[in-house]
């Protein structure tokens, strides 16, 4: 899955990813819209910016994300 | 069957949300939010949590409710815990100061101690014990005047704020803005951030895509209105620096003169540490002056704002590479006691085709725009082929187009819907006519003499669909071809330069080559070693790196004063408490955001100017003004809910306030059906809504929008004024069946309990009574 600007997203689950961080953990559930995705290439492995309602922006790997709007 | 207990998430956005699928067996463990198992697990439920509750809020509803039922009989003890309360209170409602936390803890020690009774020697040890426990998210409150939590209504961040990286408090300085004041709206943002006229020209601004203004129409252009600020206070002279804090005479060394490094730099040069800067450029500004082309920002707005930095005291090594030109023991032999490392990620990644090290027309984009930011305004070649469909593709194609190359195509192996890059800015190179070629591939780079003639590509066609959940691009047998160039520029990525950092063993680094760091505090494997910016995010914003400078900044003093370091990320505070500007709700909904007027699109292709031209002063004012002051009004929905369902006049049509489904807002409509009666600002608990009466009319206001305005009645009776005619009749209907007396007259409260009594005495009196 690939993100775009603008994408209302949830993080669904923690991330296994060594850049996932313990306070992280409460932000599980939480959802946002990408604020910075990969703009080079669209890497599935590159980190990308979500600003979380309420919650902050954060760098976020990719596999905790899911599309939850267009 | 054992007892389940189901499990609560995502408690932190916007209240409860029973998860059905998920069930604890044991109480305490979804408590805990720690999932023990997870039953017909349809919905994939990793971890959870519940709703941390900010222990401010909590202990005043606790110790509201010990005196409110009246546990405590002792009158003195009362007393005191009141005094708690209301010192509670004020640290709940921005109220608070310094005093206020000793204050708290003296009185319940003298509960603790003192009090003759359990109630009040229990209600003492509670509110120790949470001081003690809690002290520093008490500490917290006061400081930054905001609570993370948001369960005290009054200290809840905006959207906008919490949303930047940097944390700036954004709807105090575009009041501000709205105002007039740009100077003291410059100041207020270099609290949180070095860079306001940087960051109003090229800032990712992730606070306008949380603007609560944008469910409604559009969002506030902010990154607009704080560069229009901080050009005309740099213009009028009123862009300086605070008052920095007296020599500690204590070392730091920067390495790296970007973003992040800056404004570490920035920050501690101001808490009286002696900073010095080293920078492998021969010019500060890192990434910014380097890697964003000057059409887009130019190098006065880079070289201003650093000088401010540098009166502070920094000192700039330039042409100083760090590994080649000095070593870490050297700077700790110079008396350097912590070290920052915001490097930026200046590398490129290879594209691994044949022919790409043979020739030197082959020149990645990166350095290219690094070239030319140095000064060498030299055209790589007259027909250029750009590879890659991202941002920096982007920049590098209209770079070439204004250095007078012929002919520049973006060549990009999937289709225009797929490119990564941002859709203006691929619309305006467009429009600056570089050329794309989609479902394209090179595969070799083909040339004579030493000098590129051809790139050989492939077309390819979109194929199912691969694990990142695009389409991918499959060649096209057979369908190769030629095109001719004589220079390639590869722009597929940015990674880190590790070189110079061999030495730094114990520097423990990612396998996306970046610098391991705990992102609270920015500090690495190495004692002494912070780092920021892109060295640790990989390619990053310019924000994102300027919050990781600031925090790294904080950690270094900690550090420095052992101080222990912060686990979570700082939270933002709030600067200022800037009044509301009036503006009537017709105007409120009827201003719509200003197009960004551009340079024309034949200046474009010939200099590098500025693109983007600025707003006038009086599109900058109006705009301001739309701002819904988000750091008041925290969308609670009370007053909805109120106006609606208890009072039942439904006249606040305010569908903004859902984040997840808004529906259609307009302001303009209270004005219809509004009684002012009054209900929605009683139950406001932040004072957003506001009634006032001006002369003979009653204004009713949402952060200064004015909903409705309506003309005073006088009592027929007494003249004394009583409300609108609106709000009349509505009581009037509601007390028709008791007191028919009343009816089609205007009395104040008085005179209708006088009337009535009369009317009453006029009335045959019942049987009973009947002599």
């Amino acid at each position: 899955m690939t993100f775009r600007k603008r994408q209302k997203v949830e993080v669904y689950k923690r991330s296994k990813d060594e850049s996932w961080q313990d306070y992280m953990d409460r932000y599980v559930g939480l959802r946002g819209v990408v604020t910075d995705p990969d703009t080079v290439k669209n890497d599935p492995d590159a980190l990308i910016e979500v600003t979380l309602d309420k919650e902050g922006t954060h760098r976020f790997p990719q596999d905790c994300l899911r599309v939850v709007e267009d | 069957m054992p007892k389940q207990w189901p499990l609560w998430v995502n408690l932190l956005n916007g209240g409860l949300y029973h998860e059905p699928n998920a069930i604890f067996h044991r109480k305490e463990d979804a408590l805990a939010g720690c999932l023990l198992s997870c039953s017909a697990s349809s919905i994939p439920v990793e971890c959870a949590m519940v709703k941390p509750v900010c222990p401010v809020a909590r202990t005043i509803d606790r110790l509201s409710g010990i005196i409110s039922n009246g546990h405590l009989k002792n009158a003195r003890c009362r007393q005191r815990a009141e005094e708690i309360l209301k010192l509670m209170e004020d640290v709940a409602s921005g109220r608070g100061g310094d005093e206020h936390i000793p204050a708290m803890e003296s009185l319940a020690r003298s509960l603790e101690k003192e009090g003759p009774e359990a109630a009040c020697r229990d209600t003492g040890a509670m509110v120790s014990s949470i001081l003690s426990e809690h002290r520093e998210v008490f500490e917290s409150h006061l400081k930054t005047q905001i609570c993370p939590v948001t369960d005290c209504a009054r200290l809840t961040p905006s959207p906008c704020q919490m949303a930047c990286p940097a944390g700036i408090d954004v709807p105090s300085y575009v009041t501000l803005i709205a105002q007039g004041h740009d100077a003291e709206a410059i100041e207020l943002i270099r609290k949180d951030n070095p860079f306001p006229w940087i960051c109003g020209l090229i800032c990712t601004n992730p606070c306008e895509f949380m603007c609560v203004r944008g469910r409604i129409d559009t969002p506030i252009a902010i990154k607009y209105l704080k560069g229009f600020a901080a050009e005309r206070a740099m213009s009028d002279g009123l862009y300086r620096n605070p008052e920095k804090a007296p020599d500690n005479h204590r070392k730091v060394c920067i390495i790296g003169a970007g973003p992040a490094g800056l404004t570490a730099a920035y920050y501690l040069a101001l808490k009286g540490y002696a900073v010095t800067v080293i920078d492998a450029l021969p010019m500060a500004g890192g990434m910014m002056m380097v890697g964003i082309p000057r059409y887009r920002l130019p190098r006065e707005v880079i070289d201003r704002e650093v000088a401010i930095i540098e009166a502070l005291g920094v000192e700039f090594r330039l042409n100083t590479r760090f590994g080649k030109d000095v070593s870490l023991d050297q700077l700790k032999a110079e008396g350097f006691e912590a070290f920052l490392v915001a490097i930026g990620a200046h590398g490129s990644y290879k594209l691994g085709i044949e022919g790409e090290g043979s020739y030197p027309g082959v020149i990645d984009a990166i350095t290219l725009l690094r070239r030319v930011a140095l000064g060498d305004r030299r055209k790589p070649g007259n027909r250029v082929a750009v590879l890659g469909g991202g941002n920096t593709a982007i920049d590098a194609a209209r770079t070439c187009i204004r250095l007078g190359c012929e002919e520049v195509s973006i060549i990009y192996r999937r289709s225009r819907s797929d490119m990564p890059a941002n859709e203006e800015e691929v619309q305006q190179a467009e429009e600056e006519r570089v050329k794309f070629s989609f479902l394209t591939i090179p595969v070799e780079i083909k040339g004579e003499d030493g000098r590129i003639t051809s790139l050989h590509c492939i077309r390819t066609e979109l194929g199912l669909e691969d694990e990142s959940g695009r389409r991918r691009p499959i060649p096209v047998e057979g369908s190769d071809f030629g095109v001719e160039v004589d220079a390639m520029i590869p722009a597929i990525g940015q990674t880190v330069d590790r070189n110079g950092f061999a030495d730094l063993g114990d520097l423990k680094w990612s396998r996306r080559s970046t610098i391991g760091v705990n992102v609270a505090s920015m500090e690495t494997s190495m004692e002494g070693v912070f780092a920021a910016g892109d060295v640790v995010s990989g390619p990053a914003t310019v924000v994102e790196a300027i919050g990781g400078g600031k925090r790294a900044a904080d950690a270094i003093e900690r550090y420095l004063s052992g101080i222990p370091q912060p686990k979570m990320p700082p939270v933002p505070v709030r600067r200022s408490r800037t009044g509301f500007i009036q503006v009537p709700a017709s105007t409120k909904m009827s201003l719509h955001r200003p197009d960004m007027p551009t340079l024309n699109d034949e200046r474009r292709r010939v200099t590098f100017q500025q693109v983007e031209l600025g707003y006038s002063e009086n599109s900058v004012r109006e705009e301001a003004r739309r701002c819904l002051r988000c750091d008041v009004c925290i969308r609670c929905g009370v007053c909805v809910d109120i106006c609606r369902n208890k009072m039942g006049i439904d006249a606040l049509q305010m569908g903004y306030l859902d984040f997840d489904h808004p529906y259609p807002t307009d302001l303009r409509t209270t004005a219809e059906r509004c009684i002012l009666c009054g209900a929605c600002v009683a139950n406001c608990p932040t004072g957003a809504m506001r009634m006032e009466e001006w002369g003979e009319e009653r204004l009713l206001s949402l952060c200064g929008t004015v909903l409705n305005r309506l003309k005073m009645e006088t009592c027929e009776m007494c003249g004394a004024v009583v409300g609108p005619a609106r709000y009349h009749d509505f009581i009037s209907k509601k007390i028709q069946g008791i007191s028919q007396h009343l009816r089609d007259k205007v009395l104040c409260l008085e005179c209708a309990r006088k009337s009535t009594a009369e009317s009453h005495a006029e009335m045959r009196p019942p049987k009973t009574f009947d002599l």
